[in-house]
């Protein structure tokens, strides 16, 4: 055992990262060198116009997508040396994502739906504490609902308890308020916040919505596909 | 106006191609090529069978006798009419020199054989030269199986019953050898004085006389026919003309025709889930731009139209590329095959059987795809802003379409079958077991909802895929259940029949048949017999006096066939095996009246088949005359018998009281069991004692039967193998129906730390769950079919194959979870990213 430990490798570190897709017009460059850090507990937006490579760049840094060039590194491992495979271990109870569009399991109820990444990461206790964090989101009467059966404010809600149940320490929100009408929006962020905080995750969040940005602790702007500032 | 803006808009949407449509294509293409394939091949061997009735029948009409020769009176008749070449036929024992024995046919014929169509040989020029006297001894044309049993070649000298006979040609075809149908022993030509001269003739035995005439072209052998018959009312000839040359071969065709059809048909509707499923999965895909054509103002009949084109367009091309490959399919069999078949046949396209294909595609088409129509056009525009609820089946033109499809259907199925009752017992069969299947996958879909809350993780995952809306349990297992069915109906029937002659007839039936035992000499036969097997058993040997007879009157009246089952005209169109008992004999089977007195000399009376009893509606206490030896007997019923000519027992039709034939001299029958050594030493010893005595090795008949059955039963298997396709084709159009949904629940799956191995998994658990569920249903169903089929209709034992059980199980289950494995691995093979993007 050292004496004077190395700080650990921050939650999420990129450097010089690209992306470019093939399309039918020829090849996009989606991302042109991006380099950001993400410190344990630090909560980032990320705002831009469409297409400036929001989005993409939250695929890139949680592993669903391969940068063209650059590097991209969670929890100090570079994911270019991980398959597919070993990137989901890497995220599994660690990182965690919301979407835009919720990507629930539509054939699972609401507490299955929270209880399955447990189950993957091998939790004893994953209906038990499934039904918790449903409970903690306000849908303790929601359990046993299938996501059809649950408005859009719902869904992202059980998106959110799937997400955070693991107490990830990293938390990826592409457009988590984006197909909420303002009610439901304020009610998801607001929740969303609280328990990043309850649990102590980082936060990377893309958003258009300005307002939202603001409550993050740093505010990274992109345009065609750099940051801009 | 709606129509053609409707079409407008079908063309518009259709120029985007058929991809959504494949297994659409596929499953209707398939139906209809079997069906169309069937059709056809039996087309082309009936039009074979009618372009060459002519040399099929051998002339243009055909008279036969039995047991007698024919009149001088008949003779005259025949000889009027126009060519006429008389023939004598018999059976005898061939016999080389080094002791072999063999029952062969002797065909006695004349200087004019054939008059229609030519004798194919080997080593003669001619069949004059082949059958002519040559150093004193007359020739033969023999079969070559028959030179194979007995070792002999061309040159070599036999006897044949009382003849001794040389090889002078091996006989490759006869060209009247298909109005033959099958027979038990092997074919000799010889001159016609000869078998005269021979004895085998003589009334008593087992023996007949026939004349093929042909007519003058302009004359009609129907009408011929009738002219001659009224003229002899009272000469009972068996009667045939070249419209009606084979009707074994023409029935054997009917049937073929319709099993293959039905498993077409079954095809169909198993297939048609994939057509439902299909069109259910591409109208999900368009309810967006119905919501928005709604919404601008499209009324739902302008939709219901528009998307009814478009399904009956695809269906059209479906039908089409079915009937181009069930058109083509028996032309190339007809340039594999070439002249090998045993049936003539005229390959090339018929018209009517790819009508009756085409309708049975199109309607099935109509009947799957009007329903999901209907929910779709019931499509609110409200879908446009937000998720909406699962449109209930509205009822009206397409709910209404569809049930008169599929009654349509079924009233074709059954209308152009050959025996309609059998057509529809059999496709209530299918709606029956389809019923069964689809509640069944509802239940397992049902069962696997409940029990996944006791698993955990990915295998909960694949459980719930089970239970859910796009499961698979619903979609594909009951056309998978249908096709294994088929196939395990079709194996269980065929395991069990060639168990029934290669086990169960070995054990219960005789070995061994003798006929034309000179009634003088029944004691020293037995003695004989005894000198080989030991003292004789009444349950390993039985002996009887033996003659034919034909039934000409029932209750007085001369017999009027038409009155009468087709299946069972037989019965009073031929010369019925007969016997004459006193006592009750074993195995009698007697089911209704009382057997005689064992001294009885009163007017005859007899004991008749049940079968026979029961076609032609007949009780004891009725009357039947039969004609025996040229005799006129009129007889009461005294028992009603069932007899299985399966089993070791007095296997006659007809029984009669000793008094009847009193004083005739009749040669008698025995049948013995023996075990193969026995079977051969006592062929060889009876050679010399009773040259005469006819033997019937039924051992080596039931291993002909079981080689036949062996031969057959690949083909039929393969058959019946297409509707187990089209359950694959479905199970393929759930996976790509469900491509999407799975791509991105995988991507999900990732998300939330799934390797690959288990999501793998996951899919593994749910298909091979259908595959299992779909197989053990299907296999039950299959055993349901079968069983009455052996049991009641071929009165066989019930005997199960269950290698071949297992294997259709196994196959099912492997089949499914290799889709498991294709839409895993269809699923995984997108990157996370582009799949969640796409949302």
């Amino acid at each position: 055992m050292s004496d004077d430990p190395s700080p650990p490798a921050p939650p999420l570190a990129l450097s010089a990262v690209a992306l470019t897709l093939p399309s039918a017009a020829g090849p996009v460059n989606i991302l042109r060198g991006v380099d950001l850090t993400v410190n344990a507990g630090e909560r980032v937006a990320v705002v831009g116009p469409s297409g400036s490579g929001k989005s993409s760049l939250i695929a890139v840094a949680a592993g669903l997508e391969d940068p063209t060039a650059g590097a991209a590194r969670l929890f100090g491992q570079d994911l270019a040396t991980l398959n597919e495979d070993g990137r989901a271990r890497l995220r599994r109870g660690r990182a965690a994502l919301v979407f835009q569009s919720f990507h629930l399991l539509p054939n699972m109820t609401a507490e299955e739906n929270v209880a399955t990444p447990l189950e993957i990461a091998g939790a004893d206790d994953a209906l038990a504490t499934a039904r918790d964090w449903l409970g903690r989101v306000g849908l303790s009467a929601r359990l046993t609902h299938y996501p059809h059966q649950l408005s859009g404010g719902e869904q992202q809600r059980v998106a959110l308890a799937r997400a955070l149940a693991a107490r990830p320490a990293l938390l990826f929100a592409d457009e988590p308020t984006g197909n909420l009408d303002s009610v439901s929006a304020t009610s998801v962020a607001d929740l969303m916040f609280n328990l990043v905080a309850e649990v102590g995750a980082a936060l990377v969040m893309v958003t258009h919505d300005q307002a939202l940005a603001t409550r993050a602790d740093r505010i990274v702007r992109m345009a065609d596909g750099r940051i801009a500032s | 106006m709606r129509p053609p803006l409707a079409f407008g808009l079908a063309a518009r949407e259709l120029r985007s191609g058929v991809r959504g449509f494949r297994i659409f294509l596929a499953c209707l293409a398939l139906g209809v090529a079997a069906i169309a394939a069937a059709g056809s091949t039996a087309e082309a061997f009936r039009q074979g069978l009618a372009s060459q009735a002519r040399e099929i029948l051998g002339g243009d009409l055909s008279f036969s006798a039995e047991n007698r020769d024919f009149t001088d009176q008949e003779r005259a008749a025949f000889d009027k009419l126009g060519v006429t070449t008389y023939a004598a036929l018999a059976r005898a024992m061939a016999q080389t020199p080094s002791g072999e024995r063999r029952l062969v046919s002797l065909r006695g014929v004349d200087a004019r054989f054939p008059l229609a169509g030519a004798v194919t040989l080997e080593g003669a020029p001619n069949l004059a030269t082949a059958l002519a006297d040559r150093d004193g001894l007359p020739g033969a044309a023999v079969e070559p199986a028959l030179l194979d049993r007995l070792h002999l070649k061309i040159g070599d000298r036999f006897e044949a019953g009382p003849i001794t006979l040389v090889v002078r040609a091996k006989l490759i075809s006869e060209p009247d050898g298909l109005s033959r149908g099958f027979s038990m022993a092997p074919r000799l030509l010889v001159r016609r004085d000869v078998l005269e001269r021979s004895g085998l003739l003589a009334p008593g035995g087992l023996s007949g006389r026939a004349v093929r005439i042909a007519l003058a072209p302009n004359q009609d052998p129907r009408a011929v026919r009738k002219a001659v018959q009224a003229a002899l009312p009272d000469s009972h000839l068996r009667v045939r003309d070249r419209l009606d040359s084979a009707p074994g071969a023409r029935r054997l065709i009917d049937q073929l025709e319709y099993f293959l059809g039905f498993i077409g048909l079954a095809s169909l509707v198993a297939g048609g889930l994939g057509v439902a499923g299909a069109v259910s999965a591409y109208l999900s895909t368009r309810e967006p731009a119905i919501a928005v054509l709604k919404a601008l103002g499209a009324e739902s009949g302008l939709i219901r139209d528009l998307h009814l084109i478009q399904i009956a367009a695809l269906a059209l091309l479906g039908v089409t590329i079915g009937l181009v490959v069930g058109a083509l399919a028996p032309l190339v069999l007809g340039q594999l095959t070439g002249a090998s078949l045993p049936i003539p046949a005229l390959f090339k396209v018929y018209p009517w059987p790819l009508a009756k294909a085409g309708l049975f595609g199109m309607l099935a088409a109509a009947a799957f795809s009007l329903l999901p129509l209907a929910r779709a056009r019931a499509t609110p525009p409200s879908a446009l802003f937000r998720r909406a609820p699962k449109a209930r089946l509205p009822l009206g033109f397409e709910t209404l379409g569809a049930a008169l499809s599929g009654a349509g259907l079924a009233a074709l199925a059954v209308a152009t079958a050959p025996t309609p009752l059998a057509a529809a017992i059999m496709i209530a069969g299918v709606m029956v077991a389809f019923g069964l299947l689809a509640v069944l996958g509802r239940s397992a879909a049902w069962l696997a909802g409940r029990v996944r809350g006791l698993t955990r993780g990915l295998a909960k995952l694949g459980l719930a895929n089970l239970a859910g809306p796009r499961s698979a349990a619903r979609t594909a297992s009951p056309a998978i259940g249908l096709g294994v069915a088929l196939l395990a109906c079709v194996v269980l029937i065929q395991s069990a029949l060639l168990a029934q002659v290669s086990d169960v007839a070995p054990r219960t039936a005789p070995a061994m048949i003798f006929t034309e035992i000179p009634g003088d000499r029944v004691a020293a036969f037995d003695a004989a017999v005894a000198g080989v097997t030991g003292p004789l058993h009444a349950d390993a040997y039985l002996r009887m006096p033996f003659a034919t007879g034909r039934i000409i009157a029932l209750k007085g009246k001369p017999i009027d066939t038409k009155t009468i089952k087709a299946s069972e005209r037989w019965a009073f169109d031929n010369d019925l095996s007969l016997s004459l008992l006193a006592r009750e004999p074993n195995n009698a089977g007697v089911v209704a009246g009382r057997w005689w007195s064992a001294n009885d000399a009163g007017p005859p009376k007899v004991a008749l088949s049940a079968e026979i009893a029961q076609a032609a509606d007949l009780k004891v206490g009725d009357t039947i005359t039969v004609l025996v030896l040229g005799r006129e007997i009129e007889a009461r019923i005294a028992v009603l018998r069932k007899v299985d000519f399966g089993g070791f027992g007095p296997n006659f039709n007809l029984i009669f009281t000793p008094a009847t034939l009193e004083g005739a001299e009749l040669r008698s029958v025995a049948i013995a069991r023996l075990s193969r050594g026995q079977e051969a030493a006592l062929t060889r010893s009876l050679g010399e004692a009773f040259p005469g005595v006819n033997v019937i090795s039924i051992r080596e008949q039931l291993d002909a039967a079981a080689a036949l059955f062996d031969r057959l039963a690949l083909a039929v298997r393969g058959a019946a193998g297409v509707a187990g396709l089209a359950g694959l084709l479905v199970l393929v159009g759930a996976i790509a129906a469900g491509a999407r949904a799975r791509a991105r629940e995988a991507a999900t799956l990732k998300v939330l730390g799934a390797v690959r191995g288990q999501i793998l998994l996951a899919y593994v658990i749910e298909y091979g769950a259908v595959g299992l569920i779909a197989g053990a249903a299907g296999v039950l169903l299959g055993f349901a079919a079968a069983w009455p089929v052996v049991v009641k209709v071929f009165e066989a034992s019930w005997s199960v194959d269950w290698s071949g059980v297992l294997a259709l199980l196994a196959g099912a289950t492997g089949l499914a979870t290799l889709g498991g494995l294709i839409a895993a691995s269809l699923a995984l093979s997108q990157r996370p990213a582009p799949v969640l993007r796409g949302e």
